[in-house]
């Protein structure tokens, strides 16, 4: 695993803003960097980051299966009772969800680290999935890189048979999309998914999370009063079921993607769960609930809320002692403890490889660079190649 | 797909896709009825998402245009007078030069003068015609909405060249390109304030979403 300086492609942003790609600078700095890339080797990819992925994915559907068995694990996750037997019907009922992202600390050697699973709302997915590819094509054909170069990218292809797939099993063909008002990042990543839908044969009629309605029939409705059969929420479920409509989810018909069911996976107590059923595992960290009693945790930690995006609200004390803190809103959940797996560095930065599962498969990964220890949203994002 | 069109021993490992494609990112993916007035919300499964210009390309006369075999005779001869209709006109040689520069103007030919109030008017000089597929983006899948078209006509820049006036042709039809995205999300912005406010007074909004403004985006 290399960090290689390479030119840009001349003109990249105009074609960022044509594809879509506004957020390729956020606030004046820089969030899509291609001043540099990084290099694996197949058998880093293969071995290290694809077969692990998969394997920790079988572990989480396996840890879902034995929470929605247990109403104890149920609580423990802090997932609100009322919404237990929508969530357990919806895991039982096999209703199917799209995607997940997996975060690893690796250097290139030896086991990658999973810190965390972002199973819920994981985003950096259109830069990771498509726009990362279409730069390997075009530095391919200007001679920035190699020609033989490969890329560890079926994200998009994989996520197009995922709803095609979706498209057999809904009627009505329509999947609603929503994501938050003023939010571009978050709008452009629910574009994008749209655009997939729509090639996979669905209607895919936009609003914001906003902008749901709720009347006396047995589903949501959308902006024409009409029911939502189908609906895609770039929006988490653990604030969804804390609002006014929160305690409607049970009642209405309307399915959601991602599924109830991933709130068990989206939320940080289940790395505590992992380490638990699966101890020892090269990929995983020791990890615990703050409250446990009996935890053995070496000089270098991390303490993370249950629910936190973006790296708010993350503690990190090093095995020296030094500590780093991100503040962030996120002070009303219960937290977990994990050992400390610092993340690589190359030069000043810090290295994070997000890899994709997408219907069960691993498919693709990207990385993010912070000059912090803990990775932020203002991080940076850099394409990968395989040589 | 793709591990069918490589070939299997070649390169058995390819870890990325082979092609892949975005149907309406780029422009504007949202909504439009087909007919380009505000959609009717009883037409939700009429609805075009996007519509992008493609395959443009430019020709000297209307037999040049038949003689590439693109489009039928009629498509060509009607493209032509619409591209004639579409060029700036003005009352007088005087004012239409002062726009694009001296010796660029004439009066217009023919078949632009049919159907008109006599002649007494003028234009910049016709060099050829651009044509290309205005395709739309639907929910149905990506169809031809119609032909386009737009005059290559002389100006003060391109002094009467070919390539230079197919590039200024080019560059109009971009900017058209554009204003029509513009008018989609115009659309959409009044159809979602119109469906808002005409909603039944059953309906409630603002149930999900009250705890974003706190913390911005929900990426992970």
């Amino acid at each position: 695993m290399l960090r290689l300086d390479v030119p840009e492609r001349p003109h990249w942003k105009a074609l960022a803003e044509e594809l879509g790609f506004h957020f390729h600078t956020l606030e004046g700095e820089p969030y899509w960097v291609e001043s540099a890339y990084y290099q694996f080797t197949l058998r880093q990819v293969e071995e290290e980051i694809e077969a692990p992925t998969e394997a920790i994915h079988e572990m989480c559907m396996e840890l879902v299966d034995r929470v929605c068995d247990s109403e104890a694990l149920l609580a423990r996750l802090a997932i609100p009772e009322f919404m237990w037997e929508t969530l357990v019907a919806s895991w039982r009922g096999g209703q199917p969800s799209l995607y997940g992202r997996l975060d690893f600390s690796y250097d290139g050697r030896g086991p990658a680290k999973l810190l965390e699973l972002n199973y819920d709302t994981p985003t950096s997915l259109y830069e990771a999935a498509f726009f990362q590819w279409v730069w390997l094509e075009q530095a391919m054909q200007l001679g920035l890189i190699p020609r033989q170069a490969d890329q560890y990218n079926a994200i998009q292809e994989r996520l197009l048979m995922a709803f095609a797939h979706l498209r057999e099993r809904l009627p009505g063909g329509t999947l609603h999309f929503a994501s938050v008002q003023d939010s571009v990042e978050d709008r452009a990543t629910v574009r994008y998914l749209q655009d997939i839908a729509l090639q996979a044969g669905f209607e895919v009629p936009f609003l914001h999370v906003e902008e749901i309605g709720l009347n006396r029939g047995d589903a949501f409705v959308g902006l024409d009063d009409e029911p939502i059969e189908a609906i895609f929420k770039l929006y988490p479920w653990e604030e969804m079921v804390h609002e006014d409509f929160g305690a409607h989810l049970p009642d209405k018909r309307t399915r959601w993607f991602e599924p109830p069911w991933k709130m068990i996976l989206s939320n940080k107590g289940i790395l505590p769960l992992l380490w638990e059923h699966f101890e020892g595992h090269p990929n995983l960290l020791p990890a615990f609930f703050e409250e446990a009693p009996g935890r053995a945790l070496g000089p270098g930690w991390v303490r993370k809320p249950f629910f936190s995006r973006e790296g708010s609200n993350i503690e990190l004390v090093t095995a020296a002692g030094e500590r780093h803190w991100v503040d962030g809103p996120y002070t009303d959940s219960p937290r977990i403890l994990q050992a400390l797996a610092p993340l690589p560095r190359f030069g000043a930065r810090h290295t994070l490889v997000g890899s994709w599962v997408v219907g069960d498969r691993a498919c693709g990964m990207g990385l993010r660079e912070d000059v912090g220890a803990i990775t932020k949203d203002s991080s940076c994002f850099l394409p990968h190649l395989i040589l | 797909m793709s591990e069918v069109q490589q070939p299997p021993m070649a390169r058995p490992r390819r870890k990325r896709s082979q092609r892949l494609v975005l149907a309406a990112m780029g422009v504007a993916s949202v909504t439009l009825s087909a007919c380009g007035q505000a959609p009717n919300p009883q037409d939700e499964r009429e609805r075009v998402v996007g519509v992008d210009f493609e395959g443009e390309q430019a020709y000297r006369s209307v037999d040049e245009c038949v003689a590439a075999d693109v489009y039928t005779r009629s498509t060509c001869e009607d493209a032509y007078r619409l591209a004639l209709e579409a060029a700036p006109r003005f009352t007088s040689l005087e004012a239409c030069e002062a726009r694009f520069g001296e010796g660029s103007c004439e009066a217009p030919p023919q078949p632009a003068a049919t159907g008109q109030q006599g002649g007494g008017w003028f234009m910049p000089a016709m060099m050829g015609y651009m044509v290309g597929n205005m395709m739309s983006n639907t929910s149905r899948g990506r169809t031809l909405q119609q032909v386009y078209q737009e005059p290559v006509y002389r100006d003060r820049g391109n002094r009467g060249d070919w390539d230079a006036a197919v590039v200024g042709a080019s560059s109009r039809t971009l900017s058209r390109q554009a204003r029509m995205e513009q008018n989609i999300s115009n659309q959409e912005r009044a159809y979602r304030n119109r469906m808002t406010t005409s909603s039944p007074r059953a309906t409630q909004r603002s149930g999900f979403g009250s705890r974003s403004a706190a913390r911005g985006g929900w990426g992970s």
